[in-house]
């Protein structure tokens, strides 16, 4: 027993928890150049401290490098002795979440890609202060006084198809429920994605107290229902279902970075109903100033321009021959559905509920 | 108690094994208490808002059905396909050993989406079957059986590489004696091969189950609607769309509770360590219809693991790839993601060995649990909990999230991947323990000297699996990374789902396919590296 207490127990204990020198010198050193290049990143705003730092969350693919964020960016910061500084989350309810659980104490000056659908449970947080823009020129389905949002953009929910393959599109919710049950479309879960809510809002909209039946006849089409909406649009594109649930401008993005014009969004009889991005200052935020002029920067001309192709929506100024040909030749809806926001954030958990319940 | 009176007087006292590996488990234990606390107190905070109303008990049952029947399956795969290519020599084999590797660590999605390529209505195997008869053929690929062939690519691929580890260890004098013996193949199986792998089923069954339980977007994605969905699911639901932290905090304990009874049953079985010895690899084949059998099973294994991983190669090193490489961004993602990998490996590795070493030093059943039971909690906590739960957590410590983004990455990821070293790791190191520990005493070998000597020798080659494991974990992760990023800091599966995001499905796919490259070149090259300097030592 006596020799298992020798000492140098304690040497057993240090190597079997790697420090033994043979293997660790490489990796001390690698850990050091790693932790030096990570300090580097950190450090980045830090040593740009005397800048004034305009701070925004946004979601993920608006801030990427084949989003709209980097152009932005670099316009703003030319006008502005600023640097604009993006903090990214999947999706744009996690951005809204990010700063309900920093209250007070978020670094954020701006939440940038909220939605009408959700405007009404972020403004119900008081987190946001006015804009105090006039915004009354603005190009937008319906005019906008929102005292709080900014729109940047908008697009419209419609079912997305491929015009070979499908010659003859439904022109409703009812006719694509009378097709044959082999017609299928994938459609994303309203719980955890924007597209998916605005689906159920549309058919709230176009059907008031019909929309569970509406579901219901929907249910034997219905591919899959994905997480996101980039799962049901791969699904789609990879030739899984003949429609998606996305947006009237999506065939542009095919027909003007693929210059694959087989694309097309499938108008409807209902009507369609619209998203419109918007962006929020914080009441927290200490560069009002600065916040109010990015957004001023955002809706106009020049920060317009950057939208169309690189967010894929419309802008919301007319920007003439500035708008690429794709998205005129694109029908807009003929009728535009709408619901109010109080009632959205009074109903959509009960309207999600009951879609669910009918495909279930 | 006699036998375990017995095998205490076996055992060489380690105290300080013992304590380094009590004290690893309880800082997880601990970590995962904090985090769970740290969202429940910011739930306080928040006005009640509506809570969440979920069918608890009719999720638990058909997620305990989709994750019971993809633990079958996947063992009984993992099973036939380790004994097969135990027995096979072929060139190749080391790619296809880990091309199989490699699956479980890719992204669901990314695997469903090479289902979906070989097997989907507009997939190889649908379009070759219509231009041959002229009739699409309807394969039913949403829906249950969906979900269980993406977990079953996902799973029993795993389970077949860990399984094959351990008979690639089998002792060679314990081959020629079966060789002398002329075993019959069953026989060979029933006596060398099942004792050699009956000691790591529980722990990779545990892990497995617990894989499928939480598997979310390939549930989603395959499921075919709202009636295939899981808790992680609900979990998910809650803390985003109803803002419920309080309710997420309480399913997460649920699903927790269910995963912590798995892990528990799971421990309870007796392990059953495996012989050990210098194993020189396999020379023995077997014959007839045997060898017949391991071959049929490795072609059907390599057209269904094997295809669906090879389309998305194929998808990825189409067009666009080019366009992709002159990207700063791209290279500057995949820095951080091999970065973060390589770190969280060998804190994976740091960790693992303090556990097992900790574990193989008492023969306690209670303390051998309560030593590796935590270490299976990360796969019990939903990603979602836990991102938020980190984000917290270093923000009620005063840190700036993005400054603490790279460290809490690199924990994470190696917490995620610290159940699969475990499972690798322990069963062989009690072995030794069991085995050698006689040897050992009467020698009075160090504890150092032990190590050195006799144990890393004998794990090498697991330490290498293990290593390989968790940098593919690391480099594939999106679970917490996602509540980090910044526009600057991002890691090539974070880069992959922006662009997906950004109709980029060329850029995306061509990130898959390389991701998934550096994933196989991984498990190809790091247990041969690993086996290596094990084996010069020995």
């Amino acid at each position: 027993m006596a020799r298992a207490y020798r000492p140098d127990t304690i040497d057993t204990f240090l190597h079997t928890h790697g420090r033994n020198p043979k293997r660790e010198r490489p990796m001390v050193k690698f850990a050091r150049f790693a932790l030096a290049a990570f300090l580097g990143f950190a450090a980045l705003p830090a040593a740009a401290e005397e800048v004034p730092i305009l701070r925004i969350y946004a979601y993920d693919s608006f801030a990427s490098e084949w989003g709209p964020g980097p152009a932005l960016k670099a316009g703003f910061e030319k006008t502005c002795t600023c640097v604009v500084e993006f903090t990214t989350s999947e999706d744009a309810i996690s951005t809204l979440r990010k700063v309900q659980l920093e209250g007070g104490a978020t670094k954020a000056d701006i939440v940038l890609g909220l939605d009408t659908a959700i405007a009404g449970e972020a403004r119900d947080t008081g987190l946001f202060a006015p804009h105090g823009l006039d915004l009354s020129s603005l190009d937008l389905p319906a005019p906008w006084t929102d005292p709080e949002f900014v729109p940047f953009d908008y697009g419209y929910f419609a079912y997305v198809y491929n015009k070979e393959e499908v010659p003859n599109p439904p022109a409703s919710f009812e006719e694509l429920i009378a097709l044959p049950d082999t017609f299928k479309i994938v459609i994303q879960d309203p719980r955890s994605s924007t597209p998916g809510l605005g689906n159920v809002l549309w058919v709230q909209a176009a059907y008031g107290d019909r929309a569970p039946e509406i579901w219901a006849g929907l249910k034997p089409h219905i591919l899959t229902v994905t997480r996101g909406w980039s799962e049901a649009y791969g699904l789609f594109l990879d030739g899984e279902a003949d429609m998606v649930l996305s947006y009237t401008t999506s065939p542009v993005y095919h027909a003007v970075a693929e210059d694959d014009h087989r694309f097309a969004a499938a108008p409807f009889k209902e009507g369609h109903f619209p998203q419109i991005e918007v962006a929020g200052i914080l009441k927290t935020s200490e560069k009002q100033d600065l916040a109010r002029d990015f957004l001023t920067y955002l809706t106009s001309l020049e920060g317009q321009k950057v939208i169309p192709t690189t967010n894929w929506m419309y802008p919301v100024v007319d920007l003439g021959a500035d708008l690429p040909p794709a998205f005129t030749a694109q029908p807009k809806p003929e009728k535009l559905l709408s619901i109010d926001e109080a009632t959205i954030t009074a109903n959509s958990r009960i309207w999600i509920d009951a879609a669910l319940g009918a495909l279930q | 108690m006699p036998l375990s009176a017995l095998s205490n007087s076996v055992l060489p006292l380690r105290p300080f094994r013992l304590i380094g590996g009590a004290g690893i488990a309880l800082t997880i234990a601990a970590l995962v208490i904090l985090v769970l606390w740290s969202i429940a107190a910011a739930a306080s905070n928040e006005p009640a808002s509506a809570r969440t109303s979920i069918d608890v008990p009719h999720l638990l049952a058909m997620t305990s059905i989709q994750a019971g029947l993809t633990t079958v399956l996947s063992l009984l795969v993992g099973t036939a396909l380790a004994w097969a290519l135990n027995r096979l020599r072929f060139p190749g084999r080391d790619l296809v050993v880990g091309l199989f590797a490699s699956a479980i660590v890719t992204p669901g999605v990314v695997v469903a989406f090479g289902l979906l390529a070989v097997w989907g209505r507009s997939g190889w195997v649908n379009d070759t079957w219509q231009g041959l008869f002229g009739a699409p053929l309807n394969i039913p690929i949403f829906g249950l059986g969906g979900i269980l062939a993406a977990h079953l690519i996902l799973d029993g691929a795993f389970a077949a590489r860990i399984l094959l580890t351990r008979l690639d260890a089998v002792p060679t004098a314990r081959l020629k004696t079966g060789q002398s013996l002329a075993l019959s193949p069953w026989r060979r199986f029933a006596v060398i091969d099942w004792p050699a792998i009956r000691g790591t089923l529980p722990g990779l069954a545990a892990i497995i189950f617990l894989l499928a339980f939480t598997s979310f977007p390939v549930v989603l994605l395959l499921g075919g609607g709202p009636a295939n969905q899981t808790l992680e699911v609900a979990i998910y639901t809650a803390v985003r769309l109803d803002f419920d932290l309080y309710g997420a905090v309480l399913l997460a304990m649920v699903q927790i509770g269910v995963c912590a009874t798995i892990v528990l049953a799971a421990a309870a079985f007796a392990p059953v360590p495996p012989s050990l010895g210098p194993s020189r690899g396999q020379r023995w084949s077997d014959t007839g219809g045997a060898r017949t059998a391991q071959w049929l099973v490795l072609v059907l294994s390599i057209l269904g693991f094997a295809l669906p991983l090879a389309a998305i190669l194929v998808d990825g090193f189409g067009s666009g790839l080019g366009a992709l490489l002159q990207r700063p961004v791209f290279w500057r993602s995949a820095g951080t993601s091999l970065v973060i990998a390589t770190l969280s490996a060998a804190l994976t590795l740091l960790l693992a060995l303090g556990l097992g070493l900790g574990r193989a030093a008492t023969r306690n059943l209670a303390l051998r649990t309560g030593i590796a039971a935590p270490s299976y909690a990360y796969l019990a906590v939903p990603a979602v909990v836990l991102a938020l739960g980190f984000f917290l957590l270093v923000r009620s410590l005063g840190i700036d999230p993005e400054f603490a983004a790279p460290a809490v990455i690199i924990l994470a990821n190696a917490l995620l991947a610290l159940p699969f070293a475990v499972a690798t790791l322990s069963p062989p190191l009690d072995a030794i323990a069991l085995s050698r520990g006689r040897l050992i005493r009467s020698l009075g070998l160090t504890g150092a000297r032990q190590f050195t000597h006799i144990e890393w020798p004998l794990i090498g080659r697991d330490a290498g699996v293990v290593v390989a494991l968790a940098f593919c974990f690391s480099l594939g992760d999106l679970g917490v990374i996602a509540l980090f990023g910044t526009q600057d800091f991002a890691t090539l599966p974070l880069l992959m789902v922006r662009a997906l995001g950004a109709y980029r499905t060329n850029d995306a796919a061509s990130i898959a396919a390389i991701m998934l490259c550096l994933t196989i070149a991984a498990f190809v090259t790091i247990p041969r590296l690993f086996g290596s300097s094990a084996d010069a030592r020995a």
